[in-house]
């Protein structure tokens, strides 16, 4: 059973990267990219440049491996999964922060800051919504989530959740609106001293992680794997893929603002209302 | 496992001080917290393991952005010395591991092993939120309110105009003219005013 769950995952990561690919229309870009020559900065931080990449696709591995594929059967099967992703959310500020911080250029150190300036306030919005999907669960852990959304699922019961929490999904995939990491403003940012296969290993790993962050998603807001007729791994993909398009559709048609008026945005307008959220779902959950 | 771990934790810790950079020091150490959180994990005190690397992840992000930011070595890409106070520093380090050393070594440790099955992460919440609410509460009121009183403290406006204004730097030598740009002379940049003055 855990080859078999360590098979979906990587099933689902794979196929899920390849469509998030054909989303941002990136495959044949993507593929260019690997004949190109890498480029040299002057003294930069080897360790971090190389394995940033790998850090930010190990942390969307790690993060799907807590999402049930069936009731109750998730290859990390925590009592505490949500938080799991919260950490998996916290690191990846830290990669895209060294990803920028090590080539030791301009460009990129600015993305770096930005992102690290927008990526902190961010946590706690997200932590807001997923503490209240777990209220009425009474359970940290994601198969709980999912068992309590059997009869209505957190879309409808916690209508702030699912929208704050792609707002979040922006962010941790430097996306449309919230890329202040690798937008093109800064000549493509933490990315803008890379090229060649090292360019589109980062690449691969922001798709990767849209796949991760959709599925964490679909799993705590529109029932997972629960559905009638079709089993529940196919369900669990159908929702996935949903919500990736609906992020790559958002990232796309949003424009992005500078950011401090975002940070405005985040602490004034966001946060409160992510509490307020949670105070909704603490009172109906009593 | 908890061996491997703890021999990382102690690595990463000795690396914070020889490495030559803030963010290379903050994320070693946060390195070092991931491997105490691991063992935690292993110690069947899920939350507590889980949320020591969720908290130190955020919290060593904020303490590299803050060190760059009020350090003179900005960048952090800079070679610096990571210690100071060799003398003071060595005799702490020495008796706080004595001192730790004695503790572990002389106190009878409790050989408890959790039930199967039991809700680990439910009593904790139990505990917390219920015969230790004071302790928490008052800890977290505490904290909130430190942070408002730091954001005020280093905002530079306020109730009766820019808090830097009619600052004086330190001097270069003792009683002589303060460092950096004087108030009024413009510094050497020409006519520019920056709101710094």
């Amino acid at each position: 059973m855990t080859a078999l769950l360590v098979l979906a995952v990587l099933a689902t990561l794979l196929g899920g990267t390849v469509l998030a690919a054909l989303m941002d229309r990136a495959a044949l870009p993507l593929a260019a990219l690997l004949t190109r020559q890498r480029v040299e900065t002057e003294a930069p931080d080897r360790m971090n440049r190389d394995l940033s990449s790998a850090w930010y696709l190990a942390l969307a591995a790690i993060g799907l491996s807590v999402v049930p594929f069936a009731p109750g059967l998730a290859l990390i099967d925590s009592p505490v999964g949500i938080v799991i992703w919260g950490s998996c959310e916290a690191l990846v500020v830290v990669t895209v922060f060294l990803h920028g911080w090590s080539p030791n250029a301009p460009f990129p150190l600015i993305g770096a800051y930005r992102y690290a300036a927008i990526g902190l306030p961010i946590m706690l919005p997200s932590m807001f919504v997923l503490i209240a999907a777990a209220l009425p669960a009474e359970s940290l852990s994601l198969i709980d989530i999912v068992e309590s959304q059997r009869e209505i699922w957190n879309v409808l019961r916690q209508p702030l959740g699912l929208p704050l929490f792609l707002v979040v999904a922006l962010a941790m995939t430097l996306r449309g609106p919230m890329d202040y990491a690798d937008a093109a403003d800064i000549a493509t940012g933490t990315s803008a001293e890379e090229s060649g296969a090292a360019r589109a290993l980062w690449q691969v790993a922001r798709l990767a992680m849209l796949v991760s962050i959709s599925a964490i998603a679909a799993t705590v807001f529109l029932g997972g794997p629960l559905g009638p007729v079709l089993p529940g791994p196919v369900w669990l993909w159908l929702k996935t893929a949903a919500l990736m398009a609906l992020t790559v559709w958002i990232g796309n048609r949003v424009a992005r603002t500078t950011p401090d008026r975002m940070l405005t945005i985040l602490w004034v307008v966001l946060l409160p209302l992510s509490f307020l959220g949670l105070i909704i779902a603490g009172v109906m959950a009593l | 496992m908890i061996a491997l771990l703890a021999l990382f934790a102690v690595w990463t810790g000795w690396r914070v001080f020889r490495v030559d950079s803030m963010v290379r020091a903050s994320f070693a150490l946060m390195l070092s917290f991931v491997s105490v959180g691991a063992i935690g994990v292993l110690l069947s005190a899920p939350y507590i393991g889980v949320a020591t690397v969720f908290m130190m992840a955020v919290e060593m992000m904020v303490m590299a952005i803050f060190m760059v930011m009020f350090m003179m070595n900005p960048a952090g890409l800079n070679p610096m010395v990571m210690v100071h106070q060799h003398r003071l520093s060595i005799a702490a380090g020495v008796l706080a591991f004595v001192g730790l050393s004695a503790a572990i070594l002389l106190s009878p440790l409790p050989s408890d092993p959790v039930p199967e099955g039991s809700d680990v992460v439910a009593q904790l919440g139990h505990e917390l939120l219920g015969p230790s609410m004071l302790v928490f509460e008052t800890a977290g009121v505490t904290l909130l309110a430190t942070m408002v009183g730091a954001v005020i403290l280093s905002s530079r406006q306020g109730w009766f105009g820019a808090a830097d204004h009619g600052s004086r730097p330190p001097d270069l030598t003792a009683g002589g003219d303060p460092a950096g740009r004087q108030p009024g002379d413009g510094g050497g940049h020409g006519h520019h005013h920056h709101g710094g003055h």
